[in-house]
């Protein structure tokens, strides 16, 4: 991330007119970044973000580079964050449209809760997969049933669509 | 409760003008449905399937809920607010909250989601507040514009009163939490208000929050009826009939579904679900015409009653079996039960399927004939109100003479509304001494509906006393096998 496109979104943010708590988050985000976590807002609307996040050392996601979406709703803080995988990708909790199973992002969101907290947790996700709370049945089946060979698909997903490119 | 609590719904009021008699009375009864209200409240009392209740309004119920806050507000020395929380939370049951209160209040507090489980602490919430910073919108304001929960949670009141609003316009209310991560605690009402600003929104919340609590209690459930505003209120807690004094209404007052004794709420909604995913299927069926089983001329099929008699050869035969009348009411009545095949689970998984589908049918088309048959004797008693009607405004013949045919239509209605919802009860039923016994008591009731519904289609011509006589036989069928089978 280049400091030009920093000052060039926080002009477009006067404009915008945005909640305190967005411009911080998004400063915070800038300055201090997840390590393994990238989140850029977007040139023309800063309430969505371009993610990537690289896959979790000893994951069958090691080594992936995944393409995130995530914007902030107009009642952001107070309604939770829409996040979505556009990378393919082999996982339970994930379905075929990359939409994500994680509590935070439905009933347990609390309005304490920040970008960074959230692509924390679906990093954690990446780290440890879970069957038994599924989104995507047949993934999660097979997870359960023979797990070997669903790591051997995640990391075949992974590397198809989530390297070099 | 006691009989002062079933109004009178007929409206002497606007009959001042006009022919004021017969007109305004016979159309205030819901013939062929239910003629439910006051006259014959005695008689629903001593049926199995009618639960004793209440029709409250709004204010009636608020007053209720209110009465039980009072008390367990003083009785506790909580406010009122907390008390809704608690009464909410426990389905109202009033001496629990306290017997439970009594031995452990810390451990009621925290599972009623009152108290936090962790004792109020220098968290991340109050930190910020301190510093006169709020966490969720990052603001620097002075101190009296924050406000805590009992968990010690600080935000400021902007915040909260925002938190509030989303919650409410997703339809939350009663289960508001506090806005700090992995904080259970519930936003007493009082809270809520003392910071929510909008008076639309104040409105909403209100009205859910009566939502929520009707839903709650057991002994109260909203009528189901289109725009009804009434509640009401029962202390059997059962699957049993209730019928709305305003919209009249009848429906089950555990499910708010249509009745349907002897039948269970869950088998009931099993059925339906069954009946709307096979609806393809099962349409094939719905024939109108069938052929006479012995000159094979065509029969159309104009009333309810089921017992037919062919217009060219004047046999008689049932409608849905199309075997001879005569065998039917018998003990070798076989047509409303359905013989499986004893052998097969031996068969291929086809015949199985085949043999499912088979079983299904038989009991759908019973299901259904009664359902339109109950629909068809309705028609046909308007005809002979109005034929009725012409009688005795010719002089043969006074209203309160043909009273006894619409008591009489009204039973039959009653009579085979409860034949119809056999037929799922007998579908679902594991096969025994217990469904032998069933299906002989269904079969007896069967015979006598179709009886009685041969004598009022030939009212006019019925002798009184045998058509009197009907009544009582299948009302007592009706009676006992509710009593036999009713589990609710
Ligand atoms: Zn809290
Ligand atoms: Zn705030
Ligand atoms: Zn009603
Ligand atoms: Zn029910
Ligand atoms: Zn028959």
């Amino acid at each position: 991330m280049c400091w030009d496109a920093l000052d060039l979104w926080r002009q477009g943010l006067i404009m915008a007119d945005l909640p305190r708590r967005i411009i911080k988050e998004t400063q915070r985000l800038m300055q201090e970044p997840v390590p393994g976590i990238s989140a850029v807002p977007d040139d023309a609307n800063a309430r969505y973000f371009h993610v990537i996040v690289t896959g979790p050392e000893d994951s069958p996601f090691e080594g992936g580079l995944f393409k995130l979406e995530l914007f902030l709703p107009e009642d952001y803080p107070m309604s939770a964050p829409k996040v979505r995988f556009i990378t393919k990708i082999y996982h339970p909790n994930i379905d075929r449209l990359g939409r994500i199973c994680l509590d935070i992002l439905k009933d347990k969101w609390s309005p304490a809760l920040q970008i960074r907290t959230v692509l924390l947790s679906i990093q954690a996700l990446l780290s440890a997969p879970n069957p038994d709370d599924p989104l995507a049945n047949d993934v999660a089946e097979l997870w359960k049933i023979n797990e070997g060979e669903a790591i051997r698909n995640a990391k075949e997903w992974t590397r198809r669509y989530a390297m070099d490119n | 409760m006691s009989g002062e609590e079933y109004e009178s719904d007929m409206d002497y009021t606007d009959s001042d003008c006009g022919d004021p008699g017969y007109d305004d009375y016979y159309n205030n009864q819901q013939w062929g449905s239910e003629a439910d209200n006051d006259i014959d409240s005695e008689q629903n009392k001593k049926d199995p399937e009618y639960a004793i209740h209440e029709c409250l309004k709004v204010e009636e119920v608020e007053r209720l809920l209110n009465e039980n806050v009072e008390e367990l507000s003083n009785r506790l020395q909580i406010t009122p607010s907390l008390a809704k929380v608690l009464l909410h939370a426990h389905e109202w049951a009033l001496q629990d909250i306290i017997l439970k209160y009594r031995n452990d209040a810390s451990g009621l507090l925290v599972t009623s989601k009152i108290k936090s489980s962790h004792e109020p602490d220098s968290s991340i919430a109050l930190r910020g507040a301190r510093t006169g910073t709020c966490l969720v919108c990052v603001n620097t304001l002075s101190l009296e514009r924050f406000a805590a929960l009992t968990c010690g949670h600080t935000f400021c009141k902007d915040c909260w009163c925002m938190h509030f609003e989303v919650q409410i316009i997703q339809g939350i209310s009663t289960g508001i939490g506090c806005m700090a991560q992995d904080c259970e605690v519930l936003v007493p009402e009082d809270f809520v208000l003392s910071l929510l600003t909008k008076l639309t929104m104040r409105e909403r919340y209100q009205q859910f929050v009566f939502r929520d609590y009707v839903k709650s209690h057991p002994q109260l459930r909203f009528c189901p009826g289109p725009n009804c505003q009434i509640v009401v209120r029962s202390k059997e807690l059962r699957a049993k009939k209730v019928i709305c004094s305003s919209c009249k209404t009848p429906f089950c007052f555990r499910c708010g579904m249509d009745y349907h004794a002897p039948t269970d709420c869950g088998t009931i909604k099993k059925w339906l679900t069954k009946c709307a995913d096979d609806s393809e299927t099962a349409n094939y069926i719905c024939a109108h015409t069938k052929d006479c089983p012995k000159c094979h001329i065509c029969i159309e099929k104009n009333g309810g009653c089921n017992h037919m008699q062919c217009y060219n050869c004047k046999h008689d035969f049932c409608w849905m079996c199309l075997g001879d009348w005569k065998a039917h009411g018998s003990e070798y009545y076989e047509c409303s039960r359905y013989k499986e095949n004893p052998n097969i689970s031996r068969e291929s998984v086809h015949a199985q399927a085949r043999e499912a589908l088979k079983k299904y049918l038989h009991y759908y088309e019973r299901w259904e004939n009664h359902s339109k048959s109950l629909k068809l004797e309705e028609q046909t008693l308007e005809t002979i109100k109005s034929r009725i009607h012409k009688k005795v405004m010719h002089a043969s013949g006074t209203w309160i003479d043909w009273q006894h045919l619409f008591e009489a239509a009204s039973l039959l209605a009653r009579c085979r509304y409860t034949l119809q919802y056999t037929y799922p009860y007998a579908y679902f039923m594991e096969a025994g001494p217990r469904k032998v016994l069933f299906e002989y008591q269904q079969a007896q009731l069967e015979a006598e509906i179709e009886n009685l519904s041969w004598k009022i289609e030939r009212a006019e011509t019925t002798d009184r006393g045998d058509l009197e006589n009907q009544k009582d036989i299948a009302e007592k069928r009706r009676v006992t096998l509710l009593k036999d089978f009713l589990e609710v």
